[in-house]
């Protein structure tokens, strides 16, 4: 057996005339977090129902634990669990049942099935919470609950769609610091989401996605690095003429120098000890500055540069 | 996993508080309301009359044919129930005490060269016994002629009296059901076609172009249509437990009967909760919008219910004399027509058409639906 968890080839969908997922290839490796990265709407969702088997599709190949995925395929499908993008609870059921009620469609084991539900409720921190209703629970009590019903049977690959929209900066440190000790524990995980820095910090490797197609693909910094921004200098400074940007844009390494609002902003394709060169060349022309900040390529910048947009939603 | 699903199923549909209100307290407090609105005309209903327990007492030396000829309208027929209970009295004293006692209704005195008939009051009882007796003397000579040469031709001289006693012909003397009645049948109806809300509610559940809990449902590695199933067998057992309520609510606590044995209406009413049920499926299996989910089955309910007498009572009828496909399509009409048939006529052919009707009925949305889920993935979600 390779060691491939997922392996999608040229997957297309077509809704209509609209084209959803445009050729798209993925491969999910042994103990890999994987990021699908992307703006709403840039295909993320249909790629992972079509992963999962819930979506028909065009063309295309999929393959779970090297066998084809197919509805029908129980034995793969026993083996992944999912955290979809909708809360996907029993508001009838309280959270030991929604638990239960999931976990027990993969667990026929009666004590076994116990014993992972009060795992999983223990690693949300829902235990606490046992009696209440999704109702009566706080959103990112919810989220957890969500996550504890897809992750209860102890799946070898989750699949985590969008887990943290709308919930507060601590579930979220919660989630994603699950989700790292599920990699840990020895799951492969594929993680979709809009939000960058959520990827950045727990993705080995990530695939950014618009209109259906692979824009990007390799490790943040492999991406960063892949970037024509380097290094980016602001400086607070009151209103200057062109010919001091033109001046600006003649230092090495810099290839383009903006002034708006009481900030110039400068972009450097690399280099060594840039800002000392530009601040020389204020020193040298007396210009008065204030504040001055180096920043270096995110992974919103490299969206920027590939689809030259910002992120939608 | 069909036991697991089944009780959860049964644990959620219970505390969804609008299947609660409509499918369990709704059709009691219907009940309530057409027992406050005419409960009394059942009860006093002119044109009801139940078997009628009559004594008969011979006078010293009298040996007539009268007492055979009675005895033979204590049979059934095909075409009416019992007309009589006849109980033979040594003595008039002896049928006297039992008059009294309210054990029977009437007494037949027969002496000398005339039958008497006793009653402690004038009515319907007394009119009935009355007009018996002088279609037996009409038709006495043929009656004597007969019984002494061919005894084996007296149930075709009965049948000749029965079809011209018109007086009794109007009478249901089967059961004692009043006309008033089919009101709670179409209750019982509506009621059980109610059940069609309980199923597109377990579908949504279960299907990934419904909801995301069906989405998540799909992605297990379960067979879809053993939990449908498990599904429809929780929401029957359900909407027959409420239409049991029902039906002993009105039984024991209204105090109407319901023309036929209680455990018999309870099992015709189980078989109508089946096809609710199996009628929602097929609305969840072909609607996938979530307004139509709720309006379809509330309004094929209505409509029905409608349709088969549960707001204006003589519709039935109109719909027989216009388009009578009607009745045998509309699944509440064919369910209180069943119940009418057993309580009025008993299990006649009509009666087990009707359960034929419904039994297909359920075959039809099931196999309908089966075809429909049975594809595994969707075009779009």
């Amino acid at each position: 057996m390779s060691d491939s968890i997922v392996k999608v080839n040229n997957l297309v969908k077509r809704y209509k005339e609209k084209i959803a997922v445009d050729n798209f290839s993925l491969e999910l490796k042994k103990g890999e977090i994987l990021g699908l990265l992307g703006p709403n709407g840039s295909g993320k969702t249909t790629t992972i129902n079509c992963i999962l088997s819930l979506l028909s599709f065009n063309k295309g190949e999929i393959m779970i634990f090297d066998k084809e995925m197919s509805p029908k395929a129980y034995d793969i499908k026993s083996k992944i669990g999912v955290v979809p993008q909708n809360v996907a609870v029993m508001n009838t059921l309280n959270v030991y049942e929604n638990v239960d009620f999931f976990c027990g469609l993969y667990i026929k084991d009666k004590n076994k099935r116990r014993r992972y539900v009060e795992e999983a409720l223990e690693f949300t921190g829902l235990s606490d919470y046992k009696k209440y209703k999704p109702k009566k629970l706080s959103g990112g009590l919810v989220r957890r609950l969500n996550i504890a019903c897809g992750i209860a049977h102890k799946p070898s690959l989750i699949i985590f769609d969008e887990p943290t929209v709308a919930v507060d900066p601590q579930s979220r440190n919660a989630i994603l610091e699950g989700i790292k000790e599920m990699n840990r524990a020895g799951a492969s995980i594929i993680y979709t989401s809009h939000y960058m820095e959520e990827v950045e910090e727990i993705c080995s490797r990530i695939i950014i996605m618009d209109h259906g197609k692979k824009v990007a693909e390799g490790t943040a910094n492999d991406l960063k690095n892949s970037l024509k921004i380097r290094e980016s200098i602001c400086i607070g400074m009151p209103a200057i003429n062109e010919d001091i940007i033109k001046d600006i844009k003649g230092i090495n390494h810099v290839y383009d120098a903006k002034y708006s609002e009481g900030e110039l902003v400068i972009s450097l394709d690399g280099g060594e000890h840039n800002l000392v060169h530009v601040l020389e060349y204020f020193n040298e022309k007396n210009l008065p500055f204030g504040h001055v900040q180096t920043k270096l390529p995110t992974l919103n910048d490299v969206f920027l540069e590939i689809t030259g947009k910002e992120l939608r939603d | 996993m069909f036991l697991r699903i089944f009780s959860y199923k049964i644990k959620q549909l219970i505390r969804m508080p609008w299947i609660v209100g409509w499918n369990f307290l709704f059709p009691l407090v219907l009940a309530s309301a057409f027992y406050l609105g005419f409960g009394n005309m059942i009860k006093d209903d002119p044109n009801r009359l139940d078997t009628i327990e009559v004594a008969y007492v011979a006078g010293d030396g009298i040996n007539s044919n009268f007492l055979s000829v009675i005895k033979e309208l204590s049979k059934e027929t095909k075409d009416h129930g019992k007309i009589l209970e006849v109980t033979s009295f040594d003595s008039l004293e002896a049928a006297s005490d039992a008059l009294n006692k309210k054990d029977i209704e009437g007494i037949y005195y027969e002496h000398d060269d005339s039958i008497e008939v006793i009653v402690t009051e004038n009515g319907l009882i007394s009119t009935s016994l009355s007009q018996i007796v002088k279609s037996y003397q009409n038709y006495q000579a043929s009656f004597e002629k007969i019984l002494s040469e061919k005894p084996e031709a007296i149930d075709a001289l009965i049948a000749s009296i029965n079809s011209n006693m018109s007086f009794l012909k109007k009478y249901d003397f089967k059961s004692g059901v009043s006309q008033y009645m089919q009101f709670f049948y179409a209750l019982l109806a509506m009621s059980s076609l109610f059940s069609s809300w309980v199923s597109t509610a377990m579908m949504t559940s279960l299907c990934a172009n419904l909801s995301e809990c069906g989405k998540r449902f799909e992605m297990a590695p379960g067979h879809k249509l053993k939990a449908i199933f498990a599904g429809i067998l929780a929401g029957t057992l359900l909407q027959s437990i409420s239409n049991t309520v029902v039906i002993c609510y009105v039984e024991y606590c209204l105090g109407l009967h319901w023309g036929a044995p209680i455990y018999m209406v309870i099992a015709i009413t189980s078989l109508a909760s089946a096809l609710g049920i199996s009628i929602g499926t097929l609305i969840g299996s072909i609607f996938k919008n979530e307004m139509a989910l709720s309006m379809v089955p509330l309004a094929f309910t209505m409509t029905c219910s409608f349709f088969s007498g549960l707001m204006m009572g003589g519709i039935q009828q109109i719909i027989k004399n216009f388009c009578p496909i009607l009745n045998k399509i509309n699944p509440a009409t064919v369910f209180t027509d069943s119940l009418y048939q057993l309580a009025c006529y008993g299990k006649t052919s009509a009666y087990y058409q009707d359960l034929g009707i419904m039994v297909l009925m359920i075959a039809i949305c099931l196999i309908i639906s089966v075809l429909i889920l049975r594809r595994r993935n969707y075009d779009s979600l």
